[in-house]
């Protein structure tokens, strides 16, 4: 009997999920950091969805949002001209970093030392965490606000997105190393450090460059414009979200579309592969977030693939297995002898 | 044409969403070993934490007899008052889980008396019932 995808919602916020991270894997498992529109960031139990907290503290849109490897630490960039660095345990803020327009992107180096941020005001700024009275050193040389920011090279170097062009940087000299120019809107930017492999959306694109030369990959099209790609870490496949709601799902190897997936009610601003793989997350206009398995059936965090001869003793409660459901759906599950729930789409609330 | 029959992955629950009245990060949670120690330099901490609690169990009854309310609420005629100085009456229902709406039925609106209706709670001021 094949399985349908299952996708689990997490919602929680009230305003669009405009970008999310997933820190590494720790000793208590991996985590998700969702950066929201409303201001007020959330960390998630990776593998669950679960809520663990709530960042307070922002006083505008959230753009920018990530998590250190181990957890311990989250950033955020917002529209009140402030990047944050949270203590991701407690919860508490520990250090505002001042900006001079809307912030849009933070990312970590390895060590937890530096935080990168980058933002309308075109300028890379490199803040040492350890000294954050420090004035931070800054690169400049985009032309346009930049929207993502990247650690590479084991730190040593530094990628940007701004509108049109992606620009790979020298860490020590802090000076431009190479650029490409695009003739669409860079919609995201994602590094796979194993491999050195930078996925960069744009239009309908989804490109593979290398991060150290950039030199072109490969890329494929997508039937829609797509705000955000993600490779998986083995490199087995991609997910591409856009304007058209969907998920799609492509070998990385051939290029072939494997599985959309309807669900969001709303464009899908950004889609992230977890460390392990095992699932992916996407952030939407729709105010949620929702998980997806990478292998459909497979037991894992609250999925659990129950055979038909299993006896359902063991799990308590009658098994919730309904996504929200598409008309075509609804006639399949009228026929289905289950005694499963249907869970009504939660409406969001503050 | 016959499509496949899929089964929906099962699921043991849905992901926790926020407890919406308070920020989280539980100071008894899974990574407590992590948090640093902190000094106590507040005031009388014990003192504070059965505040906390009173509020807590405060706020835990008040949800529970509202919740009550609401099963005592179904089948009798409720007078609503929404936006714009309307006032309607119906038949209560239910509400889904988050409150969010109320399932009434022969709802009298100043255009005429529909069967089964959805009311938003966004767009009730109040509601008054006799039980």
């Amino acid at each position: 009997m094949a399985m349908r995808q299952t996708p689990l919602t997490c919602s929680g916020h009230t305003r669009p999920v405009v970008d999310l991270a997933f820190s590494g894997i720790t000793p208590y498992g991996y985590f998700l950091i969702s950066a929201c529109k409303d201001g007020k960031p959330m960390l998630r139990q990776g593998d669950t969805g679960d809520w663990i907290g709530t960042f307070l503290g922002h006083k505008g849109a959230v753009w920018g949002a990530t998590l250190n490897k181990d957890a311990t630490k989250a950033a955020t960039a917002a529209a009140d001209f402030t990047a944050k660095v949270w203590d991701a345990v407690s919860g508490d803020e520990l250090m505002t970093l001042a900006h001079k327009h809307i912030v849009k992107t933070v990312d970590f180096t390895q060590d937890s030392n530096y935080l990168l941020t980058g933002g309308q005001d075109q300028l890379l700024r490199i803040y040492d965490l350890n000294k954050p009275e420090a004035e931070p050193k800054e690169i400049s040389g985009h032309t346009s606000g930049i929207k993502k920011a990247l650690w590479c090279s084991e730190d040593k170097q530094i990628l940007s997105a701004d509108d049109k062009t992606v620009r790979l940087w020298d860490h020590a000299t802090m000076t431009e190393v190479k650029s490409l120019n695009f003739n669409m809107s860079v919609s995201s930017m994602e590094y796979i450090p194993e491999g050195e492999i930078l996925v960069i959306t744009y239009g309908r694109s989804i490109a593979f460059h290398s991060a150290v030369s950039l030199d072109p990959i490969k890329s494929f099209e997508a039937p829609a414009t797509i705000n955000s790609a993600s490779l998986h870490p083995e490199k087995e496949f991609l997910v591409a979200g856009g304007e058209d709601f969907k998920l799609y799902k492509y070998d990385y190897n051939s290029g072939e579309e494997l599985e959309s997936y309807k669900g969001h009610f709303g464009p899908i601003h950004c889609v992230r592969f977890s460390p392990d793989g095992e699932l992916y997350a996407s952030g939407s206009e729709d105010g949620t977030l929702r998980l997806w398995q990478t292998v459909v059936g497979k037991t894992y965090g609250l999925w659990k693939c129950v055979l038909p001869e299993e006896d359902s003793g063991e799990l308590a409660k009658p098994k919730i297995g309904f996504p929200e459901t598409t008309e075509e759906e609804i006639e399949e599950i009228a026929s289905e002898n289950s005694d499963c729930i249907y869970p009504s789409a939660p409406d969001v609330k503050a | 044409m016959q499509t496949p029959v899929t089964i929906p992955v099962p699921v043991l629950r849905l992901p926790r969403g926020p407890d919406g009245f308070s920020r989280g990060f539980a100071p008894d949670g899974r990574r407590a070993p992590l948090r640093p120690e902190v000094p106590e330099i507040q005031k009388c901490p014990i003192a504070q934490e059965s505040l906390e609690f009173q509020e807590q169990r405060a706020r835990a009854a008040l949800r529970e007899r509202y919740l009550r309310s609401l099963l005592a609420m179904v089948g009798h005629q409720v007078s609503f008052t929404l936006h714009e100085g309307v006032r309607v009456a119906a038949h209560f229902g239910a509400t889904d889980l988050d409150v969010a709406n109320f399932y009434v039925s022969q709802l009298q609106t100043p255009i005429g008396v529909q069967a089964e209706a959805l009311l938003r709670c966004s767009d009730i001021i109040s509601y008054t019932f006799k039980p």
